[in-house]
């Protein structure tokens, strides 16, 4: 719909943008924390940052001073350590796929908590390409990517793919492709990604993650964010207890790349 | 029933033993032969006796033996004057004409004789149109919209720039019941809401009830707009049509037997993709972008006694690029109508009504291709009927029956990696009863008081059950006729007017209506994929009460007319949805789905003047529209998207001499009420915007002038045309149509970037017609 309305709009009436001036509140400081668990090198990442006003330029303030643990599903904790500006890594922290982890984050007298589960990968069996003739998706035309896998026979499976183009890794919300697997339980997929289009020579690479419902969910809300015709945008569905912006996602992932020949 | 019976039998009794007749007949058009809705017979001499003619023209007026002068009169018609001799029991069928030419050329009168029938009716104050009404009032693309002009009276707001979706009295966009002779119009946009579906040529005249609802209507719960097509002209053949800059429309109509029956064909169809073909720009050139409406109506008098109607309506529109993909959408109606009159107070209608709504989508082409489709269609049989008891009540009974069936999607197609995956069908029967009286109290109280009955039992197909998070928890097959869950409830309808002086008045109305069918839209645009979803176990009935009070004056002869309304609405059981709901091929939509109350009040004021060169209005609404979720916005109230405070709109129509007709429109409304973000942060890289409340900020103000001329050319024997020129937007207002933040790529500073349609868009019509 975002395209039959956009389309109508660019191509039957000229319509004509200006920046305007708005006056938005300030809203009070609150605490993001972003957290992933990457069972491909077995490290544990988290920023933690404060909100700021919607049109300050400055970068967000950090929070250098959390405590940071991870608990597996046994009970066994160990701390996250700092390491500079908002950023708190573990290494060697060796995944348990089917298991669920929980973290938790001690900020300025709160404690932030949320647990995710480490699923089992489902490995990518290539990339596929096709040329695509030049079209109203495809600009002057090139070629267009997908990737394959099997899902798993038992429903509720959900992938987020990124792509990196020529080493470089485009991590723009529109540039995820997040499916579910209502449509293709236990099939064979071939997941076009309509994200890019790509000239011969170009080397792709495509992450497949194997991704928590939650979490398929918690971005599928950031997305919506971005649709200008969205008639009441809210925050996404808090994932920490005690309301902390932001997500805990532990996932295996599944890479591969191809060059366009 | 039994009550029905001995309420009946009371008021034939009640009214006085001297001897009485009836005289009855029908009340039309005398060009054409069109009934006239709406038009009323009083007693010269006798104040408040007299009737109002039911929806087919149908009058019945009882009065002792005697000698009468009888006034018949109609809004836009000369008033005929009839002496009769009352000793039987009459007949007389009458045509009214329309004001002669030559008052017309002195400037006397423009828009017809009307008198005070806005002070004396019973009824709250109805919007009435005629497409005739408005032909001069200039519009976008200079395509005449019935729906956009009823935008322009108070209470009635327009769902955006160019839209001609609308909400009524802080009531929502699905709460407004749209019927096409009485088919139920799911989707009446064109080209996502810049042109109704409503084809001028083919509409008789439409009505909108924003309070005190007769009790005939049910199943929305805020207003009704109700379209009549014309029958067709029994006496002539005609063609009439027009070329506009983005569409024509032609249409024919005639005698089947001249006096006994006729009919009407009306065609419209976009051109736009016509233009695009002759660009450049190959993308441009392979998009398809248009949309057409088929309209068709025949009656038949079989006898007397006996009439029948066939209409029916067909519209769609179709998007789409090259082979790769299509996307339709559209409406189609049908009603079989059998009017009898069963005694000369006796008016007997039956009806069979059929409506469809559906869209599809086909992507790609070959193997890979896929398609989805989604459609609601209902069958509706209902049986009216309008008693003339006596002349102080006229009761109108009636029950119906609809069957409805959701197809809330499929898709289907696709290469090997995709399901089939065809939503569950969902099955629903509507019921309603009602009975109403309109009554006369003496000479200056009229009282419309009646009560209906419906219900809605939703049947076969899947129910869920869900969990506060929405997650579903419990699945349930049900066999096609079995029950999942029955809704029913009472609609008290009332209103009553004290007639102070024939030049004022004072009205008073409440009502309450149910509505079991809810459209689900999370877009501020209406779309075309917006679906519709029965009442159920997870979804209660939305309720509407309404109360309104009004006082109307006439002023210098009936030459200028104010109405003065304040209204309080109360919402009930109220929808809204969850954060990034998907509402798309969706089994569990329900899950979805959290639940409010509304309420909305306001004042609204109308200045008419309805006679003379110059004609026109000023209407002014105060309004608020709040909502109460306790899972959105922390529970805290907010304001409703359409929560606009202050709305004006002025029309001005002023006839420059007899070939040449001005008209101005003026609007100006303060913006809506929309969400903006308080903060920001980041993910991945990513600038969120942080949100602290719903519907917290306003749009820019809004305001804008038309202007249109039209031109009538010269008469040539049975021939009429006019050229009509309009201006849209004639100071080139750049109104805000969304505002978005994006940062800049150069300077990396988020900005607000505020999208303007429209600006100035001049168009020409021409328009004729053969007689």
């Amino acid at each position: 719909m975002k395209y039959l309305a956009l389309i109508l709009v660019l191509i039957a009436f000229a319509s004509c943008r200006k920046v305007i001036d708005v006056d938005l509140n300030e809203a009070n400081p609150a605490t993001v924390i972003e957290a992933n668990y990457t069972a491909e090198d077995s490290t544990i990442r988290v920023f933690i940052t404060e909100t700021s006003n919607f049109f300050s330029g400055d970068s967000e303030p950090t929070v250098d001073d959390a405590v940071v643990t991870i608990t597996d599903q046994a009970g066994n904790s160990q701390l996250v350590p700092f390491i500079s500006e908002g950023g708190y890594v573990l290494e060697n922290y060796i995944p348990a796929y089917g298991t669920t982890y929980t973290m938790t984050v001690l900020s300025d007298g709160v404690t932030y908590t949320a647990s995710c589960e480490m699923h089992t990968l489902i490995p990518q069996l290539g990339i596929l390409y096709d040329y695509i003739e030049p079209g109203p998706f495809s600009g002057d035309g090139g070629y267009g990517v997908a990737v394959s896998y099997n899902d798993p026979a038992a429903a509720g499976d959900f992938t987020s793919v990124l792509i990196s183009k020529n080493g470089y890794q485009m991590s723009g919300l529109n540039d995820i492709t997040l499916s579910d697997d209502q449509l293709t339980n236990g099939n064979l997929v071939i997941r076009p990604l309509f994200v890019e289009i790509f000239d011969l020579g170009d080397t792709v690479e495509i992450e497949l993650r194997t991704i928590d419902e939650k979490i398929y969910r918690y971005y599928n809300e950031l997305i919506s964010l971005t649709d200008p015709n969205s008639a009441a945008p809210a925050n996404p569905d808090y994932q920490w207890e005690n309301r902390a912006l932001g997500y805990f996602s532990a996932y295996p992932s599944s890479r591969q790349s191809v060059i366009i020949q | 029933m039994k009550y029905l019976s001995t309420l009946i039998l009371f008021l034939l009794v009640s009214s006085s033993f001297a001897q009485e007749y009836t005289i009855s007949g029908t009340m039309k058009d005398s060009t054409n032969g069109e009934d006239l809705f709406g038009g009323s017979v009083i007693v010269k001499g006798l104040s408040n006796v007299g009737a109002t003619a039911n929806s087919y023209g149908f009058y019945s007026l009882t009065l002792e033996q005697g000698s009468y002068t009888l006034m018949y009169r109609s809004s836009g018609f000369e008033t005929k004057e009839v002496a009769i001799k009352l000793t039987k029991n009459m007949s007389l069928d009458i045509e009214l004409s329309l004001p002669n030419d030559l008052q017309e050329l002195e400037g006397v009168e423009v828009t017809g004789v009307k008198g005070n029938d806005n002070i004396t009716s019973s009824g709250m104050n109805v919007t009435k149109f005629s497409p005739k009404d408005i032909e001069t009032i200039p519009v976008i693309f200079g395509e005449k919209d019935i729906m956009k002009t009823l935008q322009l009276t108070p209470g009635v707001k327009t769902a955006g720039e160019g839209n001609s979706g609308f909400f009524v009295r802080g009531g929502g966009a699905d709460q407004n019941l749209v019927l096409l002779d009485e088919a139920v119009v799911y989707n009446a946009s064109h080209l996502l809401g810049f042109f109704s579906v409503f084809n001028s040529d083919a509409v008789k005249d439409v009505a909108l009830y924003k309070s005190g609802i007769p009790a005939e209507y049910g199943g929305r719960a805020s207003s009704v707009m109700d379209v009549k097509m014309k029958d067709g002209n029994s006496k002539n053949f005609g063609v009439s049509g027009g070329l506009g800059l983005i569409s024509s429309r032609l249409a024919i109509e005639g005698p089947i037997v001249k006096n006994k029956g006729s009919f009407i064909l009306s065609g419209r169809r976009s051109y736009l993709d016509l233009f695009l073909k002759l660009s450049k720009d190959d993308n441009i050139k392979n998009t398809s972008l248009y949309f057409y409406d088929l309209n068709a109506k025949a009656n038949y008098k079989i006898s007397k006694k006996d009439r029948i109607f066939l209409s029916g309506y067909f519209g769609r529109d179709n998007f789409g690029f090259g082979d790769v993909f299509g996307f339709d959408w559209g409406n189609a109606t049908g009603t079989v109508r059998y009017n009898r009159i069963m005694s000369d107070k006796l008016f007997s209608n039956t009806s069979v009504i059929f409506s469809n709504y559906d869209y599809r989508f086909t992507i790609g082409t070959g193997d890979d291709s896929f398609g989805v489709n989604s459609s609601i269609q209902d069958w509706n049989v209902k049986q009216d009927f309008s008693l003339f008891a006596n002349n102080n009540n006229t009761i109108k009974f009636g029950f119906n029956g609809m069957h409805h069936t959701f197809k809330p999607g499929a898709l289907t197609g696709g290469n090997e990696s995709f399901n089939e995956l065809i939503l569950d069908s969902r099955y629903g029967v509507e019921i309603g009863a009602y009975v109403q009286n309109e009554q006369k109290i003496g000479p200056r109280i009229n009282v419309m008081y009646g009560l209906r009955y419906s219900g809605f039992d939703l049947v076969g197909g899947k129910s869920y059950e869900f969990d506060k998070n929405g997650d579903a928890t419990s699945e349930t097959d049900h066999d096609r006729w079995e029950k999942i869950e029955y809704h029913q409830g009472l609609e008290p309808r009332f209103s009553l007017s004290y007639v102070i002086t024939e030049n004022n008045s004072i009205k008073l109305g409440y009502n309450r209506n149910f509505q079991y069918l809810h459209q689900l839209s999370n877009s501020t645009t209406s779309s075309p994929t917006d679906v519709w979803v029965p009442s159920s176990n997870n979804i209660k009935p939305q309720i509407g009460d309404q109360i309104a009070i009004g006082y109307y004056q006439n002023l210098k002869k009936n030459k200028f007319r104010i109405s003065t309304e304040i209204y309080y609405k109360a919402l009930q059981n109220q929808i809204d949805y969850r954060n990034g709901a998907n509402l798309l091929l969706n089994n569990q939509v329900e899950g979805e789905l959290v639940y409010g109350d509304g309420k909305a009040y306001g004042l609204e004021l109308l200045l008419e003047k309805k006679k003379g060169k110059l004609t026109g209005w000023i209407s002014y609404t105060l309004s608020r529209s709040l909502r109460q979720f306790d899972d959105i916005n922390e529970g805290n109230v907010f304001s409703a998207r359409q929560d606009r405070i202050h709305d004006v709109a002025v029309v001005l129509m002023y006839k420059i001499t007899k070939n040449l007709a001005l008209a101005g429109t003026f609007i100006y409304y303060t913006g809506d009420a929309v969400t903006f973000p308080s903060g920001k942060y980041e993910i991945g890289g990513n600038v969120i915007p942080l949100y602290t409340e719903r519907n917290g900020y306003r749009m820019p103000d809004y305001h804008r002038a038309d202007l249109g001329l039209t031109w009538y050319l010269k008469d040539k024997n049975r021939f009429e045309h006019n050229l009509n020129f309009s201006i849209y937007n004639l100071y080139a207002r750049q109104n805000a149509y969304t505002i978005a933040f994006e940062e800049n790529a150069e300077t990396g500073e988020t900005q607000a970037i505020q999208t303007a349609l429209f600006k100035m868009v001049p168009s020409i019509t021409y328009n004729f017609k053969i007689k």
